[in-house]
């Protein structure tokens, strides 16, 4: 195996043990046969429950995180989608399946997550398995709760990528549209930037943010390739024609109210992504905080040594005590005090 | 190919947590299996200077544990082994397979298992009849310790003390010269090169390299062997040089005090295995680690003390500057008269830029207060132990061959702890050309006086008498011109020439650096011409040809006996000064501060029967 990679520094030694054991195997059968039948390496009833347990544990963890491996390598396809920043060929469509896809699958696997948690706790409470054992459930469930969360972390990134490119886009078709009259700006053209996207919460698909509140005619021409997007709000169609209209019929009236609607909605705009950037900090605090566990932790700075000699030293003195407490010794040892006084008593006198 | 022994290192180490399976681009491959880790104590000393625990949640291991501990059963979990091949390991793993406690061992071996020891595996799992857990058994080679990038050491106590013992037989000798190689081996393994052996004759440095070259041709001959094929064509430009040398090449750096950050941090608050344990200043201990990842370690290592402090308060002051205009840019100092509303969307994008931030200032607070804190403590024990005039005399002696009677006395009866004094006064004796019996009387009474047990001194004593090469550094860092002037003028112009020495050499170069950079230029040169050269690659009959010497890229450095942080040191400013820049990595069986290697010479000086209770010291042979 090692010499035609060429590059590997270990050695495998598995194939030499087997043939050492066959050998062995082989000069013990020979001698006495008896010994093969009477050595069962059938584990005891007891335990069978408990592996079965375990390897339902175990199936469930590989599953999840299966489920993670794959759901992440999505993500990485997402990512890649929502680089692209071409101001004309936007792949909406995929982006926005491969979102729903996506959600879909976190929310799935975070509630598998809680779901192994409970076995887990179940499992724990129900007497005859090991620390050890324990521990190792509650590390795996941990692990796959720690990575479950960086995906989710991953997904809010890629999804606020993806809002900064669409206003990049907007702002470079504003640039290239020249037209001078600004619409007005609807108050009720609800500008919702996507940072409002919480990790388990989501509406589907996320509409275009209009930019700065003001959307040259000239892009009306792109309103009817965006209907697609704008299907969570059938208010906005409607809204476009009746700002057409009022463009048209309100054209004096337009420029006065027009600035402080604008202002009014930019202010409000304001306000919101304030809100939602404010809230994205508290989480990433929060997560910050509670990830201050195993930072830095190396292997020998655990107390292992220190516990296995406490646990030696309490088994000692245990026993020294049930040495001491126990009434038979105690008895032995007063009878033979006594006898000996009666020897001396007997000697001396006698 | 830069030789970069941590990495190589703790790839096989991820490559064995994954059960040998070959990883995939990512690294993470096979998180799915979640598995246990067993260690035991030499293989814990491997394991944490390169992986800490999240590292190992990462590779998907839950539990961690030593093999002596009392471990409960976790059933359908495969365990990974990793331990050496000693007796009461493979009894451990024995019985922890009987009584089945995992679903599936996978057994990997610090070190090359011996064929009995595979056997008595064999016939105790097979009695128990649970050799079906036994999933797969590995040598992985990887016996020594790596602390830092081109740094490893094998971790092989008293090997000095060993190897120079009057008393030893040859049989604990080959024992111990075997072992050494053995550990050299699994260096030259994981990087997967076959080096050309360089090494002085005569010693336990040729002794080491013999039966090294021995035990690579044995190996190269086998069918698969360890290292690539097709060597043939490599020319020796691509291939390193490991150059072997003896503590007794060259004794003094082992014992002297030093004054730069890193050996000062070694040798006097004593930095294991890259940790260190020190008062902090709330009072308690403080553990910290100090390695590579630590950026003013990796700059700061190699200055002297009074620069470090001065380093530390630059970062200081910058980390408080980049805070204040956190809290400025956030509106937190000033007035409330920035909170405008056109001014909110600023704000909170100033705000979260805050918080992105926040991780890594909080490191570098962190970091800087480590060094803050070491560098008390350190200033703490240099103030009371006066050990800033220790290292700078000491140098001096060293590059003057000799001191001022009044000086060394008056040192001698100074400040300083007696591990201190009798330091000192060895490099005196090293240092000194000749051995003047009355001032060695002398600084035999005022050690007597100062109560420090001078069985070290009586050694060092002996074994110049021997006429044992020690100090071959002095003699060369002096110039021609000044030794043309001081046969013709004497001792008098001496001091003279000391002043303008110290300003041609302000840095004594070691000579392990001078040493090494002769062997790597390869130019003929009279201090190593007589120099053992071996190749393992080469047929036995052949005379080292010419490509043998040619200018190395790439060295490993291997001092047999115990080495230190200076000569680390030293070799990294030679490999960086070179143009272009070489690469150069140093190895040793283990690293000694200054108290311990001199705690070895007095074992050894106690064998010889030079007890402190010598009344007639033996007379110089002269």
């Amino acid at each position: 195996m090692s010499a035609a990679l060429g590059k590997t520094s270990y050695r495998d030694r598995t194939p030499e043990f087997l043939s050492v054991a066959e050998r062995l195997k082989k000069s013990i059968s020979s001698g006495s046969n008896a010994d093969v039948s009477s050595s069962s390496s059938g584990k005891p009833d007891g335990t069978r429950s408990a592996v079965a347990v375990q390897s339902e544990f175990n199936k469930r963890a590989s599953k999840i995180g299966f489920g993670i491996h794959q759901t992440s390598q999505k993500l990485s396809k997402l990512a890649k989608l929502a680089k692209r920043t071409s101001v004309f060929d936007d792949p909406t469509m995929e982006i926005q399946e491969l979102t729903a896809v996506i959600k879909q699958d976190i929310t799935a696997l975070n509630a598998a997550v809680v779901d192994l948690q409970l076995v887990c706790n179940s499992q724990n409470e129900s007497g005859n398995i090991s620390t050890d054992t324990t521990t190792h459930s509650t590390t795996v469930v941990d692990n796959l709760k720690n990575r479950l969360m960086g995906a989710t972390k991953e997904f809010k990134e890629v999804l606020t990528m993806r809002t900064e490119n669409l206003k990049v886009h907007e702002n470079r078709r504003q640039l290239f549209s020249s037209s001078a009259s600004k619409d007005a700006a609807n108050p009720f053209v609800r500008q919702r930037p996507l940072a409002s996207r919480s990790t388990a919460s989501a509406s589907p698909a996320p509409p275009p943010p209009w930019a700065n509140g003001s959307a040259s005619s000239s892009s009306s021409q792109l309103f009817p390739s965006r209907q697609s997007d704008v299907e969570s709000q059938p208010l906005l169609p409607q809204q476009h024609q009746q700002r057409q209209q009022q463009q048209q019929q309100q054209q004096q009236m337009v420029p006065l109210q027009d600035s402080y609607m604008q202002s009014r909605a930019e202010a409000l705009h304001n306000v919101e992504s304030t809100i939602h950037e404010l809230s994205s900090i508290f989480t990433q605090l929060a997560t910050m905080v509670s990830q201050q566990g195993e930072l830095a932790i190396r292997i020998d700075e655990n107390m292992d040594d220190t516990l296995t000699n406490v646990e030696g030293a309490q088994g000692q003195l245990v026993r020294y005590l049930n040495s001491i407490s126990s009434n038979r010794w105690l008895m032995i040892k007063i009878f033979f005090v006594l006898v000996v006084f009666l020897m001396i008593f007997l000697f001396f006198v006698a | 190919m830069a030789l970069n022994l941590r990495q190589k290192q703790t790839e096989c180490i991820i490559r064995m947590l994954n059960l040998n399976q070959p990883v995939n681009s990512t690294g993470t491959a096979n998180e799915e299996v979640y598995k246990i880790l067993i260690y035991d104590k030499f293989c814990q000393n491997i394991l944490s200077p390169l992986i800490h625990v999240k590292d190992l949640r990462k590779h998907g291991v839950t539990l961690y544990f030593l093999i002596d501990k009392d471990r409960k059963p976790v059933h359908d979990v495969p365990a990974v082994y990793f331990v050496q091949p000693s007796q009461p390991n493979i009894h451990r793993i024995i019985t922890d397979a009987s009584r089945g406690l995992y679903d599936s061992l996978h057994l990997n071996f610090s070190s090359s298992i011996p064929r009995p020891l595979l056997e008595d595996l064999a016939s105790g799992t097979l009695g128990s009849d649970s050799i079906n857990r036994i999933a797969k058994v590995h040598d992985q080679y990887l016996e020594f310790v790596t602390l830092e990038d081109t740094l490893f050491s094998l971790a092989q106590k008293a090997s000095y003390v060993q190897l120079n013992d009057p008393s030893a037989g040859d049989k604990e000798i080959e024992e111990i010269v075997e072992k050494i190689v053995s550990g050299l081996f699994c260096v030259l393994a994981t990087l997967a090169v076959v080096p050309v052996i360089r090494c002085p004759r005569g010693g336990p440095a040729e002794m080491v390299a013999s039966a090294l070259d021995q035990k690579l041709r044995d190996h190269l001959l086998a069918k698969n062997n360890l290292f690539s094929e097709g060597g043939n064509f490599m020319s020796s430009f691509q291939r390193p040089i490991l150059c072997l040398f003896d503590r007794n090449f060259e004794l003094a750096v082992g014992i002297q005090h030093d004054f730069r950050y890193c050996p000062l941090v070694h040798d006097v608050l004593g930095l294991k295995l890259n940790r260190l344990t020190v008062q902090g200043e709330k009072g308690g201990m403080r553990s910290y680690e100090l390695d590579s990842s630590d950026p003013f370690w990796l700059t700061n290592g190699s200055i002297e003390f009074p620069g470090v402090a001065m380093e530390i308060e630059s970062q200081l002051n910058k980390y408080k500057k980049d805070v204040d205009e956190v809290n400025r840019r956030t509106g937190g100092a000033d007035g409330q008269s920035e909170f405008e509303g056109t001014d909110l969307i600023g704000n909170t994008k100033h705000l979260m830029n805050a918080v992105n931030s926040l991780p890594e200032l909080t490191e570098r607070k962190q970091v800087i207060d480590k060094h803050t804190n070491i560098a008390t403590v350190l200033l703490g024990e240099i103030k009371e132990r006066s050990l800033d005039s220790y290292a700078k005399m000491e140098n001096d002696m060293m590059i003057r061959g000799g001191i001022d009677r009044s000086e060394l006395m008056s040192v001698l009866k100074g400040k300083g702890s007696k591990m201190d004094k009798l330091r000192f006064a060895i490099i005196y004796l090293i240092s000194s050309e000749t051995i003047n019996p009355q001032e060695v009387e002398l600084v035999e009474s005022a050690l007597k006086e100062s109560e420090v047990d001078p069985c070290a001194f009586q050694y060092v004593k002996k074994i110049k008498s021997l006429n044992v090469q020690l100090a071959s550094a002095n003699s060369a860092s002096r110039s021609n011109i000044v030794d043309w002037a001081e046969k013709l003028y004497g001792q008098s112009l001496s001091a003279v020439t000391a002043g303008v020495k110290n300003l041609l050499s302000s840095d004594r170069q070691l000579a392990l650096t001078r040493t090494v950079e002769a062997l790597m230029e390869g130019k003929p040169n009279p201090e190593i011409d007589n120099y053992l050269v071996l190749d393992p690659r080469a047929p036995k009959s052949s005379s080292g040809g010419g490509g043998l010497k040619g200018p190395f890229k790439e060295a490993i450095v291997f001092m047999v006996g115990g080495g230190n942080y200076v000569e680390y040191g030293g070799l990294q400013e030679l490999a960086q000064r070179q143009q272009p820049v070489k690469h150069i990595v140093y190895g040793t069986t283990e690293i000694l501060t200054g108290a311990e290697f001199v705690d070895q010479l007095t074992l050894l000086g106690q064998k010889m029967g030079l007890g402190v209770s010598s009344a007639n010291p033996p007379a110089p042979a002269q």
